[in-house]
């Protein structure tokens, strides 16, 4: 075969040198089937070194198994100048039996030709006398199978199922996951809207701001006048009396009455860590106390 | 150079893509559900906190209540004005103890208390208390 320089991609046919070739009768009913029995039935006929890959298909009453050894195919058709890229398909000699109604010339010496149901390389001087056919499109069969990209190959066929089984797998469990949240997502707005049907009014987000800011005001206020009269009311001992307390929404007033000096020193303390200040110094023996709410 | 030639490297493009988009998918649903969740539970928060402070100054025993310290005191010394929710009261020549018991009892009632007035005169007190709830 001489060297070929292609622009587009090619389907080729392979000739019997590159394949081994076997019919068996098997009780199987797919292909996928026979080709798992392929590798014994090969046993010894194949150079043990090589890595082999197998095509089984079904011809007459027959199983027919094809090994094949993809890297010495892919060398050869790189020697002749075509890149593994370039073949879209290639197909067996055997698989176009029928169409080898005369031998078809392969160069200038050999030909193929139909011997015993099997397509075969014979010299042409021995089927000089019969007339030959042309390869056309009608050898082209259905099926046949994809060379990998030798140095270009990224993926071989079990990485690609693995990665893809794996990466499904995944994607099978987030989409669950992301379907379990959006679940959760409706039965919780649905709770949020059964706890506004309990609380109508506050339905509006304003409202119940306005509302909760209303009643903190009340709480936080009415807590801070009872807390100063409880401290007001702590701050009474022997010799202080409260002659004087008053109270409204600003502030307080309370006016002590002291028996002595020393009475106010120990109530100036008492003021202090309750933490109140004094409005007016000890004067009068009586101390005045203002403060804010 | 036909794409068949790239079919594994598509299948698993494919395939990565697809748990790529459900990866993004389920990561959008969780994050809303953080979302919706975090907001209901301020949301119950509030609505928990109105309620019970409600419960506090709304309640409608409150006047019930009132009406139960001006029996506690003789009402020669009282003077009583309610007005819907509104009162002022004024009590006059108390004891030590009453005013104790005064103070003590409108503190516990949850009133606004808007004035509140104590006065020493010799041994007896006056009080006078302006509240609305």
């Amino acid at each position: 075969m001489e060297q070929v320089t292609l622009d587009t991609s090619v389907d080729i046919m392979i000739t019997p040198q590159f394949y081994t070739m076997k019919k068996e009768a098997l009780p199987v009913k797919y292909a996928y089937q026979a080709r798992k029995v392929a590798p014994s039935l090969f046993e010894g006929l194949l150079e043990g070194h090589s890595r082999y890959d197998y095509f089984v298909f079904w011809q007459g009453e027959k199983w027919v198994f094809i090994a094949y050894n993809t890297e010495e195919i892919t060398a050869f058709l790189e020697e002749k100048g075509i890149a593994p890229e370039k073949v879209s398909k290639l197909f067996f000699a055997q698989q176009a039996l029928e169409h080898f109604t005369s031998p078809l010339p392969l160069g200038e010496k050999e030909a193929l030709t139909v011997f015993d149901d099997t397509v075969v390389v014979v010299p042409q001087l021995a089927v000089a006398k019969q007339e030959f056919v042309t390869f056309n499109e009608q050898f082209r069969p259905n099926k046949g199978i994809q060379l990998e990209r030798g140095s270009a190959l990224l993926l071989s066929k079990k990485q690609t199922a693995m990665l893809a089984v794996v990466f499904s797998l995944f994607g099978v469990v987030w989409v669950a996951e992301g379907w379990r949240y959006k679940k959760s997502n409706i039965e919780l707005q649905a709770e949020q809207n059964e706890l506004y049907k309990t609380y109508p009014t506050l339905q509006s987000v304003y409202s119940r701001k306005s509302i909760a800011e209303k009643y903190r005001n009340i709480d936080r206020i009415e807590r801070r006048k009872r807390e100063i009269i409880k401290k007001i009311s702590e701050l009474i001992f022997k010799g202080v009396a409260l002659t004087d307390f008053e109270l409204d929404t600003k502030g307080f007033k309370a006016v002590f009455a002291v028996k002595n000096k020393r009475v106010a020193k120990r109530l100036d303390e008492l003021l202090k860590s309750a933490g109140f200040s004094k409005a007016s110094s000890f004067s009068n023996n009586e101390i005045v106390v203002k403060g804010k709410i | 150079m036909s794409w068949q030639h790239y079919r594994n490297e598509l299948i698993v493009v494919a395939s990565l893509l697809f748990a790529l988009v459900a990866f993004g998918y389920k990561m959008k649903q969780r994050s809303a559900t953080v979302e919706v969740s975090q907001a209901m539970e301020t949301e119950i928060a509030t609505l928990r906190e109105i309620d019970s402070l409600k419960k506090i100054w709304a309640d409608k025993r409150i006047s019930e209540k009132l009406d139960r310290v001006r029996t506690l005191i003789p009402s020669s010394k009282v003077k009583w004005q309610k007005k819907g929710k509104k009162l002022t009261a004024v009590f006059s020549e108390l004891k030590a103890s009453e005013i104790n018991t005064l103070v003590t009892k409108f503190l516990n009632i949850a009133v606004q208390i808007e004035f509140l007035k104590i006065k020493k005169r010799g041994r007896s007190y006056s009080m006078e208390i302006r509240c609305k709830w």
